[in-house]
């Protein structure tokens, strides 16, 4: 069963229908096999809008309808039920891929070719010319960090440099609709700390953001709203402050307390009949952490004082 | 070699008097229908009747509006660039290489003691050449689409702006261009190959005292004998295909390398009759040989074979002979002498029958091209007395004659059919006989992609394999159909067959299971079967008809009416094989 919140705006985004970028309506999707029986109901009745300048986020387990979701938005299957429309155009529709960047789950990308020559192919797909390819691999070949590699062969990339030439092609025709699936998958913790940050910064630039990821923290920190997905159905849909927020929890950060001013403040609690859930110094996120470790390795190399 | 009627018919006669446009025209209606009924189903099973039909009416208007003209050469460039730097990252020149080992050691197999080492020569690198490149038609072109597909790559090609007709025809003109390039390069060595293996001379090893004529050493098995003119110059007898020219210089006499070995003739065929054994019109006799190519004519009877020449007019002004060539067989009712060929004659004629030339006697030279001339200052007769005649005044002046052969030896028999006899009008240069060749070749190969590549659009690269190779031995094998419905081929179709061998049943008795109900029920069933495979067969290309190999190796100008012809019909499948693979790939979920 379907969920349609009502949500208010996200940051950069608009609630004009004109600037709808994706819209479902009751799409549906049924696998069946050979003769036709009914395999796998994997959607069920989903009706949501991407709106223009947001990033959105499709969350849910392994088989929950995310994949499928992506897929009938680009085209790559045809729904049972109900349609998909990506720029007002049917998702079948060739035409609307002009401004559509997708990075799959997987860089399904040639490993014969060479990080150049793979985005010459894909501007070629978009009918640039060579003036405009040439330019627009050299700026993305810059912008991935691939300058050293870019004459090697895919084949001998490793998984991070694969995901990186992946995302050059989703912008080879610097698209107003990304798609990515799993977008951090394979990189270590700079590369995603990157990847977000380019995300971040991709949508600063205007563009419209769709991705789907298993890492909670990754779509926490960069989307404005999240679609939950389980076995098909949408779950849960809005921004995703609002969905996080724990309404009858007070969260109080600061900084400087002596041992008998927390005190009191436990004391105040007690006597205003609430319930202290915890009083303890936060700890840092293992991302934050690491980055730390690696910005501080590069600018004093050598072995950490202390470390065991 | 045998030529077959249809195969001298000029482009227009072809398209226009052989029902070669209506043919075409008809398989392609017949195609359509098929195809809408089969896709209506297909839909009308998904969605239901009316949106089924509506579905693949939005199909066909999307190609003819949307597809068609928004095609981007491009993208299309982009995807068979794409498509030929796969082929050769993925080691396809490795088809060169195996080449290469072929001929290195194909002195190991060719017989040097061959009567016609050129037409050796040249069947052999055609028949290698034209199976490699079928099977490197065949592999580039099932795996590739099937393979994208599977390692998920498609995902990246299919959500760009990628028509459904830049995928097919960026596919099929990459490995095409693959095809082209590897042809251009076996071609290339096969003609070195021929040239240069065919390449020698000799030296003079015993002169006549009147110095002027003489023998030849001994040089691969053969020699030659020479007579020189008074003016120095002069010409070996023809040995194995070949003579060479002799040139005095001096007290020096030297021979040059091979000549009429590598040749292509342009021949003017005419139109063939028969008489019977008193002189009635006939339509030559039936010996009893399973093929129906060629009639016989019964020996030192009035039984002739009579071919009708029009519009041939004398090529120069120096022009002193009229060049012929006669390839007939013999078949023999008694042993006899069989040391000695069955003879006959050859007479010119005009075509009231009032002039004719003497009679020219021959030899038959059973699976071999005579090649034979007549001086056109000739003996005839005028009215039945005897004179001198000028061939293109007195028996020709409008161009128009016969050739009448009749059969000498009583009781034996010579066979000929229509192509058989045909005047030798020119003779063009091998090389380009040569290219024409190759390119028959090469449309095969662009058919075979074709296929390949439309198969592999809705198919695993296996089973496409299966189904082009299918396709394929349909291809070369259809004739094989035919013979068993026709009942030439004794035995029965295939599931009477398949009971046969375990009973252990001679195929030419009839099936007997004491059940007359069953085995016609067996009869019907594999007259259907087999009336299934000869639609098919028939809306495939032949394959035997396409290649032009022998026309290269028997020195036989593969003529452009006839290169045009199966030009046509390679555009003829690669419209079709387009259309098919328009519409799966328009209804294939890629991520299915």
């Amino acid at each position: 069963m379907s969920t349609s919140t009502a949500t208010p705006p996200a940051t950069g985004a608009s609630t004009d229908p004109t600037n709808v970028i994706v819209e479902t309506r009751n799409l549906g999707k049924i696998y069946r096999d050979f003769w036709g029986r009914k395999k796998v109901h994997a959607l069920k009745s989903l009706d949501i809008e991407v709106r223009r300048g947001e990033i959105f986020g499709l969350l849910g387990p392994n088989g929950s309808g995310k994949s499928t979701t992506i897929k009938l938005m680009l085209g790559l299957l045809f729904p049972t039920s109900g349609r998909a429309f990506v720029f007002g155009k049917d998702a079948t529709d060739v035409s609307k891929n002009e401004r559509i960047g997708y990075l799959p789950e997987e860089s399904y990308l040639y490993k014969f070719l060479n990080a150049e020559e793979t985005l010459d192919f894909y501007g070629r797909l978009f009918d640039m010319p060579a003036e405009v390819r040439r330019e627009r691999t050299e700026q993305l070949i810059q912008m991935v960090g691939l300058q050293r590699a870019r004459r090697r062969q895919l084949k001998e990339y490793s998984k991070g440099m694969t995901r990186r030439i992946g995302l050059a092609q989703a912008l080879i025709n610097e698209p107003e609709f990304l798609v990515l699936d799993e977008p951090t998958t394979g990189l270590d913790p700079i590369g995603t700390r990157e990847m977000k940050d380019l995300i971040l910064r991709l949508r600063e630039q205007g563009k419209t953001i769709l991705m789907c990821s298993h890492q909670l923290a990754d779509v926490q920190d960069v989307c404005d709203r999240v679609a939950i997905l389980h076995q098909g159905d949408l779950k849960e849909l809005g921004r995703v402050q609002d969905l996080l927020k724990v309404q009858d929890v007070t969260e109080i950060h600061a900084r400087g307390l002596d041992e008998k001013t927390k005190q009191e403040i436990k004391d105040l609690i007690a006597r205003s009949n609430g319930e202290l859930l915890q009083m303890d110094n936060p700890t840092t996120t293992m991302e934050e952490l690491f980055l730390d470790i690696v910005r501080e390795s590069e600018q004093r190399p050598g072995r950490r004082g202390g470390a065991s | 070699m045998r030529l077959t009627p249809e195969q001298f018919w000029t482009y227009s006669e072809w398209l226009f008097d052989n029902w070669g446009l209506l043919t075409g025209l008809l398989l392609v209606i017949v195609l359509a229908v098929i195809g809408f009924l089969v896709g209506f189903v297909v839909s009308m099973i998904k969605r239901g009747p009316g949106e089924g039909f509506l579905h693949v009416a939005k199909i066909i208007r999307e190609l003819f509006a949307v597809d068609l003209p928004k095609t981007s050469v491009r993208r299309v460039y982009a995807i068979a660039s794409l498509a030929v730097k796969e082929a050769i990252r993925k080691k396809i020149l490795v088809v060169v290489a195996v080449f290469v080992i072929a001929i290195m050691f194909a002195g190991w197999y060719l017989d040097p003691k061959s009567d016609n080492p050129a037409q050796l020569y040249i069947s052999f690198v055609m028949f290698w050449t034209n199976i490699l490149m079928l099977i490197l038609g065949l592999f580039v072109s099932c795996f590739s689409l099937p393979a994208d597909i599977k390692s998920r790559t498609i995902y990246t090609i299919v959500t760009k702006p990628v028509r459904a007709t830049e995928l097919f025809f960026g596919r099929v003109f990459g490995f095409v261009a693959v095809g082209t390039i590897i042809l251009l390069m076996l071609g290339s060595m096969s003609y070195l190959f021929v040239v240069r293996g065919l390449n020698h001379t000799h030296e003079i090893e015993e002169l006549a005292p009147n110095g002027i004529s003489g023998s030849t050493t001994t040089e691969r098995f053969h020699q030659h004998s020479f007579s020189i003119e008074e003016n120095g110059t002069g010409a070996t007898n023809v040995v194995k295909g070949h003579r060479h020219e002799v040139l005095k210089q001096g007290d020096k006499i030297v021979l040059g390398p091979p000549v009429d070995d590598l040749t292509a003739r342009v021949p003017v065929y005419g139109r063939l009759r028969f008489t019977g054994r008193d002189g009635e019109e006939s339509e030559g006799y039936n010996v009893g040989y399973m093929s129906e190519y060629q009639k016989y004519i019964e020996g030192d009877t009035l039984s002739s074979a009579i071919w009708k020449f029009k519009d041939v007019r004398p090529g120069s002004s120096d022009q002193t002979a009229l060049n012929y060539d006669i390839t007939l067989s013999a078949f023999r009712t008694y042993k006899g002498d069989i040391v000695t060929p069955v003879g006959g004659v050859v007479v010119f004629r005009s075509t009231d029958g009032t002039v004719e030339s003497e009679r020219f006697s021959f030899k038959v030279k059973e699976f071999q091209i005579d090649q034979r001339s007549i001086p056109l200052k000739l003996k005839g007769f005028r009215n039945g007395e005897p004179t001198d005649l000028d061939f293109f005044k007195d028996i020709a002046p409008d161009g128009s004659f016969e050739i009448m052969v009749r059969c000498l030896d009583r009781n034996q028999y010579l066979g000929m059919a229509a192509a058989d006899v045909y005047l030798r009008r020119d003779t063009k240069s091998f090389w380009q006989n040569f290219v024409k060749g190759y390119i028959s070749i090469w449309l095969q190969m662009v058919i075979v992609i074709c296929f390949g590549v439309m198969f592999s659009c809705f198919l695993s690269g296996q089973v496409a394999l299966i189904a082009t190779v299918s396709f394929l031995v349909l291809g070369f094998f259809g004739s094989f159909v035919d013979n068993v419905l026709s009942k030439k081929i004794e035995g029965g179709g295939p599931i009477e067959s398949l009971i046969k061998i375990p009973l252990g049943a001679s195929a030419t008795i009839d099936l007997d299971l004491g059940s007359p109900v069953l085995e016609n029920v067996i009869r019907s069933s594999d007259r259907g079967l087999l009336t299934c495979v000869k639609t098919l067969k028939d809306a495939i290309p032949n394959f035997n008809q396409l290649g032009t190999s022998d026309f290269v190796a028997y020195g036989v100008d593969l003529s452009s009416g006839l290169l045009a012809r199966h030009l046509t019909i390679c555009f003829g499948y690669f419209l079709m094989t387009s259309l098919i693979s328009y519409f799966f790939l328009k209804t294939r979920e890629m991520a299915a």
